[in-house]
């Protein structure tokens, strides 16, 4: 999409003008201050414009409503962070992990709703964290973004059907990562009892000698990161990447051993991650709210701290706000023709206090006044309706963007837009029969095979994810004392930066409906590939667009032909790969 | 919607995921009797009951066509019928087990068009208003478990007949030449019913929403082709 010139965009602000609730009311935040910056002290501390890293985090909490901030620090520290806090904001000092967890144990207990715990030297932006606090579809789940950072102490996540099954920390690995913790964790109030477990049991982990595998596991850590600096910095001073074999006994610069060291001391007081580990090892269903292309960042120096502040200014968070309402998931027509334009009519629909539920009844009324077009059955009559229904189905669009754009969601509006959706569907499909039978060429029997077909076609879109949902819910979590998700496999138990240079691992031999997936699959690294496949599986926006055009400008009868040719292919083509996929499991 | 009052347990709870699919065959007292009487006795899965209850429609459409005399259209009703409701006392356990409840939309929806289509041009438009009335229910029971978190009430699904009921009332009627008649009552019968239980049912539900509640996560978000494998 190429903007028209001149055209200035994503200035506004991100919040509609109408005075909002709180974002996050009785919620209890607990921060962890117990990172050392490059130069000693905390890194919380370090100046961020007039105030400081943590200062800027607590500002933002306030300001999304957090009733109450806990700070857990270090006794040296902590006259350090002191005059950090505000009214709002209590200090918390500990000697160690275990202490950290007690506190944390201590105040999970004493709190009543949603408990954040985070790390205290995150820079990020306020939507950032909105996103995961103000979301109610997120009950428990993090912060975590896809996209290749660099991180210090930004643990490795796998994500499947949008939950966190397995986390990493200093003692944890996790096998084919595919997403990165970005240290902070939201509790809902129905997991907080489960919290206060895993916390315990950790505490207790924690305070004795810790599990062999545990230390195995850091020791394992610590050798890769010993390695990685290595290769690094002779990759950076311009020479060549030794062979992986030859990694083990390369040097470090001064600079380069104090960083291991410091990563070393501060692994074993990490608790945020050890508490996701312990959470989703206890079977949590712990859901992601993603980065969006926003800003985030864990400075650990003043020259990090300066980076970040040049970054973070090129983050429009009223863009991505904006952005984000629209779904990723949504076919070629809706992405491309519909959502550039119906995501700024959101916008203007949350400033003027329109409900989403408001703008489903005028998408169903704009329905029926297109399907008594189509029900004419004269030219005029089938051109006004095929306006019409685009009109109904941009406000179709409008509504759930205007939803997740003023995250209000609600149960009745989920299902009022579900079922309406359908209706205007059969609607648009009654009208049309209606109108083809007074021009004299009756379809009922195409118009009913159409909708017989839709519906068979929704049927399969219901059952084929319910059964995956089965398998994923039936994932046994190995217990917390074992530092992998799973059974090893070669190379797999790696959550640091790939090194260059690395062997692929060697190639199975796959049994013959698993190489046809593969095959099949190997088509989605090209983007249009993965439209065209979108296109052929006829969804909702194509399903319209097809309507409105040949009514429009053929008769009732070439619509219903094309529904029923175009679809009957999406159903073959779908269920063929969808049975593909069962047989191979 | 405060995050205060959000202590109620997710719509629905992970074990229920194994008996969702159950609820979408939306089986009637006929079928179920039959699943639990024959069921057992014959170790097939269910949609290879389904397969082989739908072949002789099949071929009796293939063969004749528009002009299948009305005592094999019984016949082949009742065979489906039997078959598909053996299938309701089978367990849902094999990898194809997801085919079962399009497959029997697909029985209940062709047959009905079949037997209208028999019936004459003027039992069309009922037959597409029964369609209409039907797959209302068959969207509210997916979307009412999901979003009031009620499981499809079992008088209703026994008033309604289920897919069998509603198969053999339409060979009924045509049997009577009563069908465009028979068809458009059974189809505002059936409205008012649906919509009245739907009505019933979401004033009983808190419109809040409980923690954790996420349709998205159901990974068919408006027929979505293909999900991350």
């Amino acid at each position: 999409m190429v903007a028209n010139s001149g055209q200035v965009v994503g200035t506004a602000a991100p919040v509609p003008a109408r005075a909002l609730p709180p974002l996050a009311p009785a919620t209890t935040a607990v921060l962890f201050a117990t990172m050392a910056a490059e130069g000693g002290g905390p890194a919380a501390a370090l100046p961020w414009e007039d105030g400081t890293v943590l200062g800027r985090l607590l500002e933002q909490f306030a300001d999304l409503g957090v009733a109450r901030v806990h700070v857990v620090t270090r006794a040296a520290w902590a006259p350090a962070l002191e005059p950090l806090l505000g009214a709002s904001a209590r200090l918390h000092v500990s000697e160690d992990a275990a202490g950290d967890l007690g506190a944390l144990a201590r105040l999970a207990r004493a709190s009543a709703g949603p408990l954040i715990v985070a790390y205290g030297e995150i820079v990020t932006q306020r939507e950032v964290l909105a996103g995961l606090l103000a979301d109610p579809r997120i009950g428990t789940g993090v912060l975590t973004t896809t996209r290749a950072l660099a991180r210090p102490f930004a643990w490795r996540t796998r994500a499947r059907a949008g939950k966190v099954v397995a986390a990493a920390s200093s003692y944890h690995a996790v096998r084919v990562p595919n997403a990165t913790f970005l240290g902070v964790l939201k509790v809902g109030a129905p997991d907080r009892v489960r919290l206060i477990e895993v916390v315990e049991r950790l505490t207790e982990l924690v305070r004795g000698p810790l599990p062999p595998a545990w230390e195995e596991e850091l020791a394992a850590k610590g050798e890769r990161w010993r390695r990685w600096l290595a290769v690094t910095a002779i990759v950076r001073a311009g020479g060549e990447a030794p062979p992986p074999e030859a990694r083990d006994d390369l040097p470090l610069s001064p600079v380069d051993e104090a960083e291991l060291e410091r990563r070393l001391a501060h692994a074993r007081d990490d608790v945020t991650a050890l508490v996701l580990v312990g959470l989703v090892r206890a079977g949590t269903s712990v859901g992601l709210s993603r980065l969006r292309g926003l800003f985030w960042a864990r400075p650990l120096s003043d020259a990090a701290v300066r980076e970040a502040r040049e970054q973070i200014e090129d983050h429009d968070e009223a863009r991505a706000l904006l952005d984000a309402t629209v779904k990723s998931s949504d076919g070629f027509f809706t992405t491309f023709f519909v959502s550039p334009y119906s995501k700024y009519i959101a916008r203007w629909a949350a400033r003027r206090g329109l409900t989403p539920n408001q703008v489903t009844l005028a998408s169903i009324a704009v329905g029926v006044v297109a399907a008594a077009g189509f029900a004419t059955g004269e030219r005029a009559g089938l051109v006004a309706g095929a306006v019409l229904l685009q009109v109904a189905f941009t406000l179709d669009c409008v509504d759930g963007q205007l939803a997740r754009y003023t995250r209000t969601f609600s149960r009745f509006g989920a299902w009022l837009d579900s079922i309406f959706d359908r209706t205007k569907e059969y609607l648009i499909f009654a009208g049309l029969a209606i109108g083809a039978s007074r021009a004299g060429d009756p379809v009922w029997g195409l118009a009913t095979a159409a909708l017989a077909l839709q519906t068979t076609r929704h049927a399969v879109d219901f059952s084929y994810p319910a059964i995956r949902r089965q398998r994923l819910t039936g994932i046994a979590q190995p217990p917390i004392e074992e530092p992998l998700d799973g059974p090893r496999r070669a190379r797999e138990a790696n959550d640091d930066p790939e090194l260059p240079g690395e062997a692929a691992p060697p190639e199975e031999r796959l049994p013959l409906s698993r190489r046809v997936l593969a095959a099949w699959r190997r088509g989605d690294h090209s983007r249009r590939i993965v439209w065209v496949k979108k296109i052929v599986a006829f969804p909702i926006g194509e399903r319209f667009a097809a309507l409105s055009l040949t009514a429009a400008l053929f008769s009732p009868r070439t619509t219903f032909l094309v529904l029923l040719a175009w679809g009957g292919f999406a159903a073959l083509y779908i269920l063929s790969g969808r049975l593909l996929r069962s047989l191979a499991r | 919607m405060t995050a205060a009052t959000a202590t109620a347990s997710p719509a629905i709870a992970a074990a229920e995921h194994a008996n969702m699919l159950e609820t979408y065959r939306d089986d009637g007292p006929l079928a179920a009797a039959l699943g639990h009487a024959a069921g057992r006795r014959v170790p097939l899965p269910a949609i290879a009951l389904l397969l082989i209850g739908a072949f002789p429609a099949l071929a009796a459409i293939v063969a004749r066509g528009a002009d299948a005399p009305r005592g094999l259209v019984l016949a082949a009703v009742i065979w489906a019928v039997l078959a598909g409701g053996a299938s309701s006392g089978r367990p849902l356990t094999d990898p194809l087990r997801w085919t079962v409840p399009p497959a029997l939309r697909v029985i209940e929806y062709a047959g009905l068009l079949w037997i209208a289509h028999l019936a004459g041009p003027p039992a069309l438009p009922a037959v597409f208003a029964l369609l209409c009335v039907v797959t209302y229910h068959h969207y509210d029971v997916v979307y009412g478990q999901r979003h009031r978190g009620v499981r499809p009430q079992r008088w209703l699904q026994a008033v309604a007949g289920g897919w069998d009921g509603r198969l053999l009332l339409a060979c009924g009627l045509m049997l009577a030449g009563a069908l465009p008649a028979g068809l458009f009552v059974a189809a505002a019968a059936l409205a008012v019913l649906f919509v009245g239980q739907t009505v019933a049912e979401w004033r009983g539900v808190a419109r809040a929403l409980p923690s954790g509640y996420d349709p998205a996560a159901y990974g068919d978000d408006e027929d979505e082709p293909e999900d991350a494998a």
